[in-house]
């Protein structure tokens, strides 16, 4: 297998009194749609400044295609376009004028940054508002501001923190579609994002970090099958005596008629439940099935949701 | 691969830092234009009734090159440092410490910014002393390259600071207490001559002292101290704020966690 995009191995990382990494291992390969995902607090910022050198690595290994972030600085971060969490402000100039800076800091003259300005400015609705500062834009316009300035040095990696943070369904989807083109033009993305909603749409592979470690990893649909609690409920006339007895190789709950079966896989279990349920006698109502998603994951990872405190 | 000096990176950070006190040169360089001004009208012009010579010139001459440096070194501080806290206060340094920039390369941007606020500061008040009171200057390449050594030493200075300060508060402290008092007290109105002994022997542990006696004798062709004393004390002053600059800066201390 080809060298890794990005490498993190045991990385450690205390601030004064909280250790906020706690020995995190994530590997992303060269085009995967990477995401991670965890509550507030959990190290994902954390995570991502050590890597693009924003805050001092402790203790680990952190690598993009191979190569040292602290060492080689240059090579590493070359490689790579940053849209962070937290949006800049700037007072003295527009942000056409921003993205030339931005191109010049990535060693590319102004010349040759031209149309690649031109490009992003268009392709992000923000070519009418290039002689605007960066103060005189909407929330959603610094959001699609940032992702341009991440992508005029066309970097192979793209690391975005929350990047739909505070944006409206429409512009959210908007961007994700176009994430989902930058990821069809061969970039490796890392996101992270509180929206589960948004891993399970955009990424091919997921990771859980909570409290400093990462928990699990997989594919979306690896995870929710294997750690899911997708359920079945079942709705009968009324309870029976005989049914603990009958249902006894099954995971359920029941509250008088309405059973709730807990399966990893619903579509493959119902006819069985069905046909158990049906060869005794009982009287259907109705049946329900709740497909199970990474929210899920991680309840049943966290013991709580996401976006619970 | 990787070149070994950004050069372009370098060169649009200096664009920057220079662009952005151009932008708003009503606060960058008029105002010195002015107070010097409001300086030579009401000291000189009044004091000049008491005092009517120093050192074979008139007085509102004598006060030209300490208002040259005050404002050189003031607009060179000022400049590093309040784009620095900046920077820090407005996200706006993630943009250049993920950039493909050595530690250096950005310190010394940031110091060619201020050193280039202060010598157009420097000049300008050298101009005004020319054209308002045909200010003599006996050493012109000197004293441009004295300004530019000043500038440089107090733009190092300003990026140290601007590093280790958290709030605007921290800064206007800095040059409250230190800056402005130890200018004034560097003999811009007066040589040291006129004090009492022991106020003069602390006179020469105030570095500002040299700068202003420095560019005094390059312009008017006598000063308190010896122009090599002055002469080596910027260049060492120079020295040691880049070397301290640079090197918290390539920590990281003070503006990565
Ligand atoms: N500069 C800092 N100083 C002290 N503690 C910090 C600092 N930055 C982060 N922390 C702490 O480190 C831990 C991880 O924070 P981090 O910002 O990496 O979390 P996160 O996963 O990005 O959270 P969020 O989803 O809220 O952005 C938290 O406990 C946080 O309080
Ligand atoms: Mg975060």
């Amino acid at each position: 297998m080809s060298v890794p995009a990005i490498h993190i191995q045991g990385l450690t990382k205390s601030y004064d009194t909280v250790q906020a990494l706690k020995g995190v291992d994530i590997t992303i390969e060269e085009g995967q749609f990477f995401g991670l995902l965890g509550p507030n607090g959990a190290g994902k910022t954390t995570t991502i400044n050590i890597l693009t050198g924003l805050v001092l690595r402790e203790q680990g290994i952190t690598e993009i295609f191979g190569r040292d972030t602290v060492k080689d600085y240059r090579f590493t971060r070359s490689q790579v376009g940053i849209a962070g969490q937290e949006l800049s402000v700037d007072w003295f100039f527009p942000i056409e004028k921003l993205l030339y800076f931005q191109a010049g800091y990535y060693g590319i003259p102004k010349r040759k940054a031209r149309p690649r300005v031109e490009e992003l400015l268009h392709r992000l609705g923000l070519s009418d508002k290039r002689k605007s500062r960066l103060r005189q834009l909407s929330g959603g316009m610094k959001r699609r501001y940032q992702l341009a300035k991440s992508l005029v040095h066309d970097p192979k990696i793209l690391i975005l923190d929350e990047p739909t943070a505070g944006v409206d369904v429409e512009l959210r989807h908007e961007l994700w579609h176009y994430l989902r083109e930058m990821h069809q033009q061969g970039k490796t993305i890392l996101l992270t994002t509180h929206y589960i909603e948004e891993a399970e749409m955009l990424c091919d592979r997921v990771a859980i970090i909570n409290d400093g470690k990462v928990i699990t990893e997989g594919t979306p649909k690896e995870l929710t099958r294997r750690l899911g609690r997708a359920g079945i409920t079942v709705h009968l006339a009324g309870w029976r005596d005989d049914l603990p007895d009958l249902l006894r190789n099954f995971t359920y709950t029941h509250e008088d008629g309405r059973i709730h079966f807990t399966v990893r896989d619903p579509e493959g279990e119902m006819p069985e439940i069905i046909s158990t349920l049906a060869r005794h006698g009982c009287h259907i109502l109705s049946v329900e099935t709740a497909k199970s998603s990474l929210e899920d994951v991680f309840l049943s990872l966290t013991g709580k949701g996401i976006n619970e405190a | 691969m990787s070149p070994i000096v950004n050069w372009i990176g370098l060169w649009t950070l200096v664009k920057r830092e220079v662009g952005r006190f151009f932008a708003v040169y009503r606060q960058t360089i008029l105002p010195s234009l002015i107070s010097s001004a409001l300086y030579i009208l009401i000291f000189g012009f009044t004091l000049q009734q008491r005092i009517s010579e120093i050192g074979g010139v008139p007085y509102t001459l004598f006060i030209i090159p300490g208002l040259i440096m005050m404002n050189t070194l003031t607009n060179a501080s000022a400049n590093t440092s309040s784009s620095m806290l900046q920077m820090k206060l407005l996200q706006q340094l993630p943009d250049i410490l993920t950039a493909p920039l050595s530690s250096v390369e950005i310190s010394l941007a940031y110091i060619i910014g201020g050193t280039v606020r202060g010598l157009v500061n420097g000049v300008l008040v050298l101009l005004l002393g020319v054209i308002l009171l045909d200010m003599p200057i006996q050493q012109p390449v000197m004293t441009l390259i004295f300004i530019f050594l000043v500038s440089w030493a107090f733009s190092s200075m300003g990026l140290l600071l601007g590093q280790i300060a958290d709030s605007w508060d921290q800064l206007a402290m800095m040059q409250n207490f230190f800056l402005t008092p130890l200018s004034f007290l560097g003999g811009i109105f007066y040589s040291v001559k006129m004090l009492p002994e022991w106020a003069q022997t602390l006179s020469f542990v105030n570095p500002i002292y040299y700068m202003i006696n420095g560019i005094r004798h390059t312009t008017l062709g006598f000063s308190d101290s010896s122009p090599t004393v002055s002469f080596l004390m910027a260049l060492l002053l120079t020295i040691l704020f880049t070397v301290l600059a640079m090197i918290l800066m390539h920590s990281g201390k003070k503006i990565k966690q």
